[in-house]
C-alpha cells in the first residue's frame, strides 16, 4: 500500500496523475456525451421515422416481403384520406390505422379535453375508439366521449391528439389527423378498391439486422414502393448535433493533447529524479525484471487511481446533466456499450503508454555507472522513439474518439502542422529579443535570456500555450457565433403557434385577439392550394418516370403554394436567381393576373422536392387549383433550413402572382404562457382556422442550445486548464535551476524587487507573445472558417480581447508556480543542494 | 600573450591594521531542529581589516559553511553582531543586506555556481550590472583576460571544464573590486592539480585587488597561506591566531568546564 503512496510525494507524480485525471475526464466525458447524443438522435429519428426501416408502398407488402421482416418488430400502418361527417359538418381528414404494435418508438402525446394538460402513451387507440386532432374538436365542434362515424362505422372519441411520435413536421399535409385501430378498418368500408391509401411497414431491429434486411428487400420493390432507414434519415438532417459533437471532440483531442505534453515533461522531471534509484538499484545488483517492477510497474499502479476517479467523474458529469436529472427528455441512466466503457477507461491509459511508459523505461536502460556521476542528465525533449511515441498519439486518441479519421483529420493535420510550424516560426524572434535586449534594462535583459536561453522548455510551453490560447479564442468566438444563430433562430420569443386556413376577413378578429393576449405575431403568407398537373406541357403522370415513383404522393395531393417578395431567411438560393431581385417584379410590368392563366409566372422550388420530380430551372409547371390552371416557369432552386421554427414552403411564386387565386394566409406568433381559455376564445371567433401548438417542439430545441452552451464553457474551462497544466510542469522541470539562480541573485547583491521582476517580465514576455501568436493565427484562420461555416459575416468582436485576458491568467498562474523558486534563500548556494 | 602587467591596484592597502572591515562579536547560530534546539555556532570573535586573509578550518560538520554564511549577511546569527564596514548586519534588512553586500562583497563557491542560460562574459558582467557598475563589458572582458579566458567569453558555462568554470566564477568575483571576498572550498570540486592552479590565481588577484580574503578550506597548506586562521570544532573556536579571540585561550581544559 505505501508502495503505492510513494510517488503521490514527488511533485512531478502529482501533476503527471493530475494531467491524467484531466484528461481521462474529458475523455470519458466526450465518449459518454456522444454515445448519448449519438443514441438519442438515432432515436428521435427512428421516432421521426416511426422505426428503424420502413417499407411504404401503395398496397399491402407482397407475401414474401412480408416474410423477411416478419422476425422483427412490425407494426403495419394505413394512411388514407377519408370525410368526417357530424351532424351537418364534412370535414376531409388525414386517417391511419394502426395495429397493435404501434408506436415502436416514441410516445403519443394526447389530451382528454381541447385545452387540457398532455399525457404519454405507447399504445394506439383500442379498437372501437378513435383519436382526434384538436382541429378535428374544433371544425366539427364535438367533444371527447362522444361518437364519430368514419365511412360507416362509428367509433368514440377517447382522446385528442397532441402529438404522433411519428408526425411529420411541416405543412405537407394540413388535413386533421385521426387515428383508429386497424381491427377496425374494414368495418368502416372506405377501403375499395378505388381508394388511395399509403401502406408502412415499419421495422425496429438491430442496426446489423436492418441492414440485411435494407439488402434483402431492396432487389424486390415494387414500384410503387419505397425504402428507408434510420441511416438514410440521420444522414440528411444531423444539423446543429454535428457541428456541437465535431466542436467537442476537437477540444477533446486537443485537452488530450495538452495534457501529454503536461505528462511528457512532467515526466522527464519524474525520471531526473529516478534515476538515482535506478542506478542505485542496478549497482545493488537488480535484474532488468527487478528494476522494471520496482521502478515502472508500481509507478502504473499507482498512477491507476488517478484514471479511475477522472474516468469516474466525466461519466457522472454526463449522467448528472443528461440522465435523471437533465432538462431534456431521456433515459435515467446513459445506456454505453461495452465499447465506451472500455475506451473512456483506455484512452488516458493510452495517453500514460504513449506519453510517460516511453521516458520512464529510459530508467530501466540506466546503467549503474549512472551513480557515479552528478551530471544533469536527460533533455526535456527526449529521444527520438520517445518523440514518435507520443506523436502518434493523438492519431489514436482521434481514432478513438470519432471512429472515422476522416472527419477530424484535417483539423488534426492542422495543428500538427502548427506544432511544427509555430517553434520554427517562433524561434528566430526570441532570438532576435535576445539579441536586442542588449539595449533593454537589466530586469528585462535578464528575463529575456532565461527565455530564449532554454529553447528546450520555453518552446514547448509557447507553442502549448499559443495553441490552446488560439483554439481557445477561435471556439470561443465560433461557437458564440453559432450559439447566436441558433438562439436567432429559436429567441425565446420564438413563434410557439402556427395558424393556418385564415381568411381575408380574419385578419381585424385575429389582430385585435393577438393585441388583447400580448402575443407577437409573424409575417402572414398567403396559401394557394393546388395540383402539380404537367411538367413542360407533359401530364405529370408520364413526366415523372418509374424511378421517380416515390414522387406520386407529391402529385396527388393538393400542394402548397404561396408567394414571397423576399426569400425567407432560412432558405437559400441553390441555382437560378432569386425572382425578388428581379427587374421584372416591377410594378409598371403589366399585372400578371391581367394576362390570364397563360401568362408565365416565375417560381422557385426547393430543391429535395425538384430532385424528386426531376424539375429543373426554366422547366414549365401547370398547377390546377380551384380557379383553373396556373403556368409558371421555374426561376430558382432553393434549400430549405426544415429546423427552422419558420413556415416553409416547396413553391414560392413572385410576390402578386396568386392575387388572382383563392388565398388563405399562414402565420404564426408568440404567445406568452398561460391558460388554453384564450386559444378557445379565439377559436370560437374563427371557429374554421386550424391551430397547431409547436411548444414542445421548441422546448426541446432551446434545451439543446441551452445544454450546448454549457458544455462548450465546462470544455474551454478544460482545455485552459490543460495549457496551465503544460507551463506547471514545465516549470517544475526547471524550477531547480530557476531556484539556485534566484539565490545566486541574492548573493551578488540582487534586491528581491529585482528577482520579482525579472520573473513578471518573464511570464509576460512569454504569455505576451503565446497571446500575440493566438491573435495572429486566429485572425488568420477566422477568414476561412467564416466562410466555410457563416454564410453571412462573422463579426470581430470582444472575442479577439480573449488572449490577452487569458495571458494575464498563465502570467499570474506562472508567477504563483514561481514562488518557491523566488524564495530559496541565497544560504542554499552554499550547500550542495541536490533538493 | 595576454599575462600582461597586473593593474595598478586602486587604493593600496594600509599595510597598518587600521579601520576593522569585519567585526564579529560573540556570534552564535542555534536552529530548530527535529530533536530540539541546536546548537551549531557558539562564542565566535574576531576582527578582520582591510586586505587581510582568514583561513577558516575545522572538520566536517563543525560550523565552518555556516559561520561563512553568517559573515556574508546571507543568514543572520540567533545571538551576538557582525559588522561589515561599521555597519551592523543584523539590523539590516534582507534588502539592505544584498545591496551591503553587492557592493562590498564576492562569492567563490565549492560548485561555481555559474548561471548555465549565461554565456562566459555574462556571467561575470551580471554582478557589475545588479551594482549598476559603468561599462561592465570592458571591465568583464579584463577579468576574463587576467584569469586566461578571453578566448572562452561566448561560450556557455556547461561547456567548460570545472577548472575553467572556477576561473570564471574567480573573474566574476574580482570584477567587482569587492573589499571583501568569501571563499567556501574554491578547490572542492577540482582537482589536485587545477585547484592549485586556482588558489594561486586566487591568492594573486586578492594580492593586487587588496580585498580581505575569508577562505574556508580543509587543507592546512593552503590554510597556512592565509594570514590568519580559525580552526572550528562542533561550532566553536579551538585555535585562533586573532589576538582578540577571547576563545583562542580555551584549552580543552577549560572546555571541560561548563560555562553556565
Ligand atoms: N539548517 C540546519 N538545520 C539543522 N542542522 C544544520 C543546519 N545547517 C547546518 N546544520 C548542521 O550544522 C553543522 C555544521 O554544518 P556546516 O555545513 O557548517 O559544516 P561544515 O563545517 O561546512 O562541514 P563540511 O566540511 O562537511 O562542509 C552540521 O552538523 C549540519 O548538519
Ligand atoms: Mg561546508
Amino acid at each position: 500500500m505505501s508502495k503505492l503512496l510513494r510517488p503521490w510525494r514527488d511533485h512531478s507524480f502529482q501533476l503527471l496523475a493530475l494531467a491524467l485525471a484531466i484528461a481521462a475526464f474529458a475523455l470519458s466525458a466526450v465518449i459518454f456525451l456522444r454515445a448519448e447524443l449519438e443514441q438519442r438522435f438515432s432515436v428521435s429519428t427512428a421516432e421521426a421515422l416511426g422505426g428503424d426501416l420502413v417499407l411504404a408502398g401503395s398496397r399491402t407488402p407482397e407475401p414474401q416481403q412480408l416474410a423477411k421482416i416478419a422476425s422483427l418488430r412490425v407494426s403495419q400502418i394505413i394512411d388514407f384520406s377519408s370525410v368526417l361527417v357530424h351532424n351537418d359538418a364534412l370535414l376531409l381528414v388525414s386517417a391511419r390505422a394502426v395495429d397493435a404494435n404501434y408506436p415502436l418508438f416514441g410516445q403519443i402525446q394526447l389530451a382528454n379535453d381541447r385545452f387540457a394538460d398532455e399525457y404519454s402513451q405507447n399504445k394506439g387507440p383500442a379498437p372501437g375508439r378513435v383519436w382526434v386532432a384538436d382541429q378535428v374538436i374544433d371544425r366539427l365542434n364535438i367533444a371527447v366521449g362522444a361518437t364519430l362515424t368514419v365511412g360507416s362505422k362509428a367509433l368514440e372519441i377517447s382522446a385528442i391528439i397532441r402529438q404522433l411520435p411519428d408526425q411529420n413536421a411541416g405543412f405537407y399535409s394540413m388535413n386533421p389527423r385521426i387515428v383508429l385501430n386497424s381491427v377496425d378498418l374494414a368495418a368502416t368500408g372506405v377501403m375499395g378498391p378505388g381508394t388511395r391509401i399509403r401502406q408502412q411497414s415499419v421495422v425496429a431491429g438491430e442496426p446489423e439486422a436492418i441492414q440485411q434486411l435494407a439488402l434483402n428487400l431492396d432487389t424486390s420493390l415494387r414500384p410503387d414502393q419505397k425504402l428507408e432507414t434510420v441511416a438514410d434519415a440521420a444522414l440528411r438532417s444531423l444539423g446543429p448535433l454535428r457541428q456541437l459533437s465535431l466542436w467537442a471532440n476537437l477540444a477533446v483531442l486537443l485537452i488530450s493533447l495538452l495534457c501529454g505534453a503536461a505528462i511528457y515533461l512532467a515526466t522527464a522531471q519524474r525520471v531526473r529524479r529516478r534515476a538515482k534509484l535506478a542506478g542505485l538499484l542496478r549497482s545493488f545488483g537488480a535484474s532488468r525484471y527487478q528494476v522494471i517492477a520496482q521502478l515502472l510497474g508500481w509507478e502504473f499502479l499507482a498512477i491507476l487511481p488517478a484514471v479511475t476517479v477522472g474516468s469516474a467523474l466525466g461519466i457522472a458529469l454526463i449522467n448528472l446533466t443528461l440522465g435523471t436529472g437533465g432538462s431534456l427528455p431521456g433515459p435515467s441512466m446513459i445506456s454505453a456499450s461495452a465499447l465506451e466503457w472500455s475506451s473512456a477507461l483506455f484512452a488516458p491509459l493510452l495517453l500514460w503508454l504513449a506519453f510517460a511508459l516511453p521516458r520512464l523505461s529510459a530508467l530501466v536502460r540506466v546503467p549503474a555507472i549512472e551513480i557515479l556521476r552528478q551530471r544533469q542528465q536527460s533533455s526535456v525533449l527526449g529521444t527520438n522513439i520517445e518523440l514518435l511515441a507520443a506523436l502518434s498519439a493523438p492519431v489514436l486518441l482521434a481514432g478513438l474518439l470519432t471512429a472515422s479519421l476522416g472527419e477530424l483529420g484535417r483539423v488534426l493535420g492542422l495543428i500538427a502542422a502548427l506544432g511544427v510550424l509555430l517553434p520554427a516560426l517562433l524561434w528566430p524572434l526570441i532570438k532576435s529579443l535576445d539579441l536586442a535586449s542588449a539595449r533593454l534594462p537589466l530586469a528585462a535583459r535578464l528575463a529575456i535570456r532565461r527565455l530564449s536561453r532554454r529553447p528546450a522548455l520555453t518552446l514547448p510551453l509557447l507553442v502549448s500555450l499559443t495553441l490552446a490560447i488560439t483554439v481557445l479564442t477561435l471556439a470561443g468566438q465560433t461557437g458564440s457565433q453559432l450559439l447566436a444563430d441558433w438562439r436567432t433562430r429559436l429567441p425565446s420569443q420564438a413563434p410557439n403557434h402556427f395558424v393556418l386556413n385564415l381568411f381575408g376577413q380574419d385578419m381585424p378578429a385575429l389582430e385585435q385577439w393577438l393585441e388583447q393576449h400580448e402575443a407577437i405575431a409573424q409575417p402572414l403568407y398567403p396559401v394557394v392550394r393546388g395540383r402539380l398537373s404537367t411538367i413542360n406541357g407533359v401530364p405529370v403522370k408520364e413526366a415523372v418516370t418509374k424511378e421517380k415513383k416515390s414522387a406520386q404522393r407529391h402529385l396527388n395531393r393538393d400542394l402548397v403554394l404561396t408567394e414571397a417578395s423576399t426569400l425567407p431567411s432560412s432558405n437559400r438560393i441553390n441555382s437560378g436567381r432569386w425572382h425578388g431581385a428581379d427587374l421584372r417584379a416591377s410594378a409598371l410590368e403589366q399585372p400578371a393576373q391581367l394576362s390570364g392563366n397563360t401568362a408565365l409566372q416565375r417560381v422557385s422550388v426547393e430543391q429535395e422536392i425538384a430532385d424528386r420530380l426531376g424539375l429543373q430551372l426554366g422547366d414549365q409547371l401547370q398547377f390546377v387549383t380551384s380557379r383553373g390552371l396556373l403556368s409558371a416557369t421555374i426561376t430558382s432552386l432553393r434549400e430549405v433550413d426544415w429546423n427552422s421554427f419558420e413556415p416553409n414552403f416547396y413553391f414560392i411564386f413572385a410576390s402578386g402572382e396568386l392575387a388572382a387565386q383563392d388565398v388563405t394566409w399562414i402565420t404564426s406568433f408568440w404567445l406568452p404562457e398561460g391558460d388554453g381559455a384564450r386559444l378557445a376564445e379565439l377559436l370560437s371567433e374563427l371557429p374554421h382556422i386550424t391551430l397547431l401548438d409547436v411548444k414542445s417542439l421548441l422546448d426541446k430545441a432551446q434545451g439543446i442550445i441551452a445544454q450546448a452552451s454549457q458544455a462548450s464553457a465546462l470544455l474551454g474551462a478544460l482545455l485552459m486548464f490543460s495549457a496551465l497544466l503544460v507551463l506547471a510542469a514545465g516549470l517544475l522541470g526547471g524550477q531547480q535551476q530557476r531556484g539556485r539562480d534566484n539565490a545566486l541573485l541574492r548573493a551578488l547583491g540582487g534586491k528581491q524587487f529585482l528577482i520579482k521582476r525579472i520573473l513578471w517580465i518573464e511570464f509576460l514576455c512569454l504569455s505576451g507573445s503565446a497571446a500575440l501568436g493566438a491573435t495572429a493565427i486566429s485572425l488568420l484562420a477566422l477568414y476561412p472558417l467564416n466562410e466555410r461555416l457563416f454564410q453571412q459575416g462573422l463579426s470581430l468582436s470582444a472575442w479577439q480581447a480573449l488572449p490577452l485576458a487569458l495571458a494575464c491568467i498563465v502570467t499570474i498562474c506562472g508567477l504563483l508556480a514561481s514562488r518557491k523558486a523566488l524564495q530559496q534563500p541565497a544560504l542554499s548556494l552554499l550547500r550542495s543542494n541536490e533538493d | 600573450m595576454n599575462s600582461s602587467p597586473m593593474p595598478a591596484a586602486p587604493p593600496p592597502p594600509s599595510a597598518q591594521r587600521a579601520s576593522p572591515l569585519l567585526e564579529v562579536s560573540a556570534i552564535a547560530k542555534h536552529v530548530q531542529g527535529p530533536e530540539g534546539e541546536l546548537t551549531l555556532l557558539k562564542d565566535i570573535n574576531f576582527t578582520l581589516s582591510g586586505a587581510e586573509s582568514l583561513a577558516i578550518t575545522g572538520p566536517s560538520g563543525s560550523g565552518k559553511t555556516t559561520l561563512l554564511g553568517l559573515l556574508a549577511g546571507l543568514d543572520t546569527p540567533s545571538r551576538g553582531e557582525i559588522r561589515l564596514d561599521g555597519k551592523t548586519f543584523s539590523s539590516l534588512s534582507e534588502d539592505q543586506r544584498a545591496s551591503a553586500r553587492g557592493a562590498t562583497c564576492a562569492f567563490v563557491f565549492q560548485e561555481f555556481h555559474l548561471v548555465a542560460d549565461m554565456n562566459v562574459l555574462e556571467n561575470v558582467m551580471l554582478p557589475l550590472e545588479l551594482a549598476g557598475r559603468e561599462k561592465p563589458a570592458a571591465s568583464a572582458k579584463d577579468w576574463l583576460e587576467r584569469v586566461g579566458l578571453s578566448h572562452r567569453m561566448r561560450h556557455f558555462p556547461s561547456t567548460l571544464s570545472g577548472g575553467e568554470q572556477q576561473r570564471v566564477a574567480l573573474a566574476r568575483a574580482f570584477a567587482v573590486q569587492p573589499r571583501l571576498l568569501f571563499a567556501d572550498e574554491p578547490t572542492g570540486s577540482l582537482d589536485h592539480a587545477n585547484g592549485k592552479r586556482i588558489i594561486d590565481l586566487l591568492f594573486e588577484l586578492n594580492q593586487h585587488s587588496a580585498a580581505a580574503l575569508v577562505l574556508v578550506t580543509h587543507d592546512p597548506q593552503l590554510a597556512s597561506r592565509c594570514q590568519h586562521h580559525l580552526e572550528l570544532h562542533e561550532g566553536t573556536i579551538i585555535n585562533s591566531s586573532f589576538a582578540d579571540a577571547k576563545a583562542v585561550t580555551a584549552s580543552p581544559v577549560e572546555k571541560a568546564i561548563p560555562h553556565e
